[in-house]
């Protein structure tokens, strides 16, 4: 027993050269920073309990510095902050996002949910190969791979199609309240795609996963 | 206007600036908007302007720097020369407003007010520099020169036709104006001419000093206040250069030198109030804040004897007063910002750094 938990701890090199894969073991946990995380015993369930005490046990990775104990945090925010930076300038990627911020008067925190809400595609298309021809098959797509989607398309619609004087946070702002009410070019984008996975619903059979 | 449930509740109090004492210190009051046009069509810092415009009003907190001010302008003796007030402080403890508050007190006094909204603005990032029409030696800004006499113009609109030129001025061979011609004429030349505006701002500003105290008689009599933000300038390094590249000294700019005459307490019959300012200045430290570090020693000698007003972060009181306006504006719209938890993240990522908290509540 003892050996076989020394062998999970042993730092673990992969034989693949892994780019983007955490160099974590699956053994260690992740940290979790909000205060609610310090609840006195007498109120957890069973269950509860026992996570309570396997965190005590456990390896827990090493937290980010960007992670805070304040509620003010979120993490739909620090994901869409991160996604939005280049060359590891996260400053500059956090003051473009606190502008639009106070643009949007009414609510920003909810307005930005909302508006990445609607903008989350619902079917997606992959490209499968059959008979030597490639074909385009709509198929369900996860929860983070929808967030990151209407993440990504969010980012690209605000770097290329604006005039070339408006700064990042302006057409940022113009976007999120668009997209919160239901128009603009990135529901365009998804309802396009929308259109295309329901054009193409006859290949759906060629998904055998 | 909101009634008062206890002390420290912010009350949007319209009172005239007479009234404020000491017991209304960390209370909001508002600008009226009229005012707001004619006094500080730049004067205000940028972020004020646009809680201005978000708001629809300009609520102005009532603090001790700018009611001591305030007292010493009530008690000084005006047949004197004038008294030089330095507003001095760290960054974002409120310098600029502290002065607009003391302005607008002598504004609605009837003075005749001569601000500058930031003189660091003469000294960096100028486009055009023109040697100049009178004096060889010196350096013109003709755009800076005529956007002052344009904001001059619409500050102390009651006050140029009342008063005239006691000497005449020449500008070019066929230019040049009268002696008693009303001084709304004076200034229109320097608009319409923008070679010749810095010299108008000079002619205007020496105009203004010698009638400042001079006239007892009840129509002419005024009182003259020179409002400066960003006194440092004056004497600190220009980031201008001449055409030789070499870099250009702040007294060969005609508006520099004129400026630093009407710093000089040789005339009567007004103050002199300014504020110090490390944000816009050129080649000084980030921590520097103290007078003698910003003003150097030419400044500091050039000044004294000033009466120092020291302006520092909010107060336990003051705070408070801020949260509850903006929770009164619901600016604060994140649910636990409106905690007390959230409150007391507030003050540790502030430290009562009004400009810091304003920042911060901007985005939450």
């Amino acid at each position: 027993m003892a050996a076989s938990v020394r062998h999970l701890l042993k730092p673990w090199t992969p034989s693949l050269c892994l780019v983007r894969w955490s160099r974590y073991n699956s053994y260690y946990l992740d940290p979790d920073p909000s205060k609610d995380a310090r609840v006195p015993d007498s109120e957890l369930s069973p269950e509860q309990k026992e996570l309570q005490e396997l965190k005590t046990v456990r390896r827990i990775k090493a937290a980010l510095s960007s992670d805070t104990s304040s509620p003010f945090s979120d993490p739909l925010m620090s994901k869409f902050i991160n996604m939005m930076m280049q060359d590891g300038s996260k400053i500059l990627a956090r003051g473009i996002m606190t502008q639009p911020r106070e643009e949007i008067e009414c609510s920003p925190h909810s307005v930005f949910q909302q508006a990445l809400e609607n903008c989350k595609p619902i079917i997606g298309l992959a490209s499968v190969q059959k008979g030597g021809k490639s074909y385009q098959v709509p198929v369900p797509l996860t929860d983070n791979r929808r967030g990151f989607l209407a993440m990504k398309w969010m980012i690209t619609e605000c770097r290329d199609n604006k005039h070339r004087r408006t700064h990042m946070y302006e057409k940022l702002s113009q976007e999120l309240l668009a997209a919160f009410a239901n128009e603009g070019n990135v529901v365009k984008r998804k309802h396009d795609l929308h259109r295309m996975a329901e054009a193409n619903r006859a290949y759906a059979h060629y998904r055998w996963w | 206007s909101r009634p008062p449930s206890h002390n420290i509740v912010p009350t949007s109090l319209i009172l005239c600036a007479t009234y404020h004492s000491e017991g209304h210190s960390g209370q909001y009051y508002t600008l009226p908007p009229t005012h707001i046009q004619k006094l500080f069509p730049y004067g205000l810092p940028p972020r004020f302007q646009l809680q201005i415009k978000t708001f629809n009003e300009g609520c102005v907190m009532v603090r001790p720097p700018a009611l001591e001010l305030i007292s010493y302008l009530k008690r000084a003796d005006y047949s004197k020369p004038p008294l030089r007030y330095v507003l001095y402080g760290d960054i974002g403890t409120g310098k600029t407003m502290s002065l607009c508050h003391a302005l607008h007190y002598c504004y609605s006094q009837g003075w005749l007010i001569v601000h500058v909204p930031d003189a660091h603005l003469w000294v960096k990032n100028c486009k055009e520099l023109l040697p100049s029409s009178s004096r060889p030696s010196r350096f013109d800004q003709p755009i800076q020169a005529s956007q002052w006499l344009k904001n001059f113009k619409i500050t102390n609109e009651r006050f140029l036709s009342k008063l005239k030129t006691t000497q005449r001025y020449v500008w070019t061979k066929r230019e040049s104006t009268e002696k008693g011609q009303p001084l709304g004429e004076l200034i229109d030349q320097g608009v319409n001419r923008m070679k010749s505006s810095s010299d108008v701002v000079g002619a205007v500003l020496r105009e203004l000093r010698l009638q400042a105290g001079g006239a007892t008689e009840g129509e002419g009599a005024f009182k003259l206040a020179v409002a400066v933000d960003g006194v440092n300038a004056l004497w600190g390094k220009t980031s201008l250069k001449k055409e030789d590249r070499t870099m250009c000294e702040p007294e060969e700019l005609t508006l520099i030198h004129n400026l630093r005459k009407m710093m000089k307490n040789n005339w009567s019959g007004g103050a002199i109030l300014t504020a110090l300012s490390q944000t816009g200045s050129v080649f000084k430290p980030r921590s520097a804040y103290l007078p003698s570090e910003l003003l150097g020693e030419e400044g500091f000698d050039n000044m004294e004897p000033f009466v120092p007003v020291s302006v520092s972060n909010y107060n336990e009181k003051e705070f408070e007063s801020c949260y509850l306006y903006y929770l009164d504006r619901n600016w604060l719209q994140h649910p636990h910002s409106r905690s007390e938890e959230g409150k007391k993240e507030l003050i540790f990522l502030s430290n009562k750094n009004p400009s810091i908290l304003e920042r911060l509540c901007a985005f939450l």
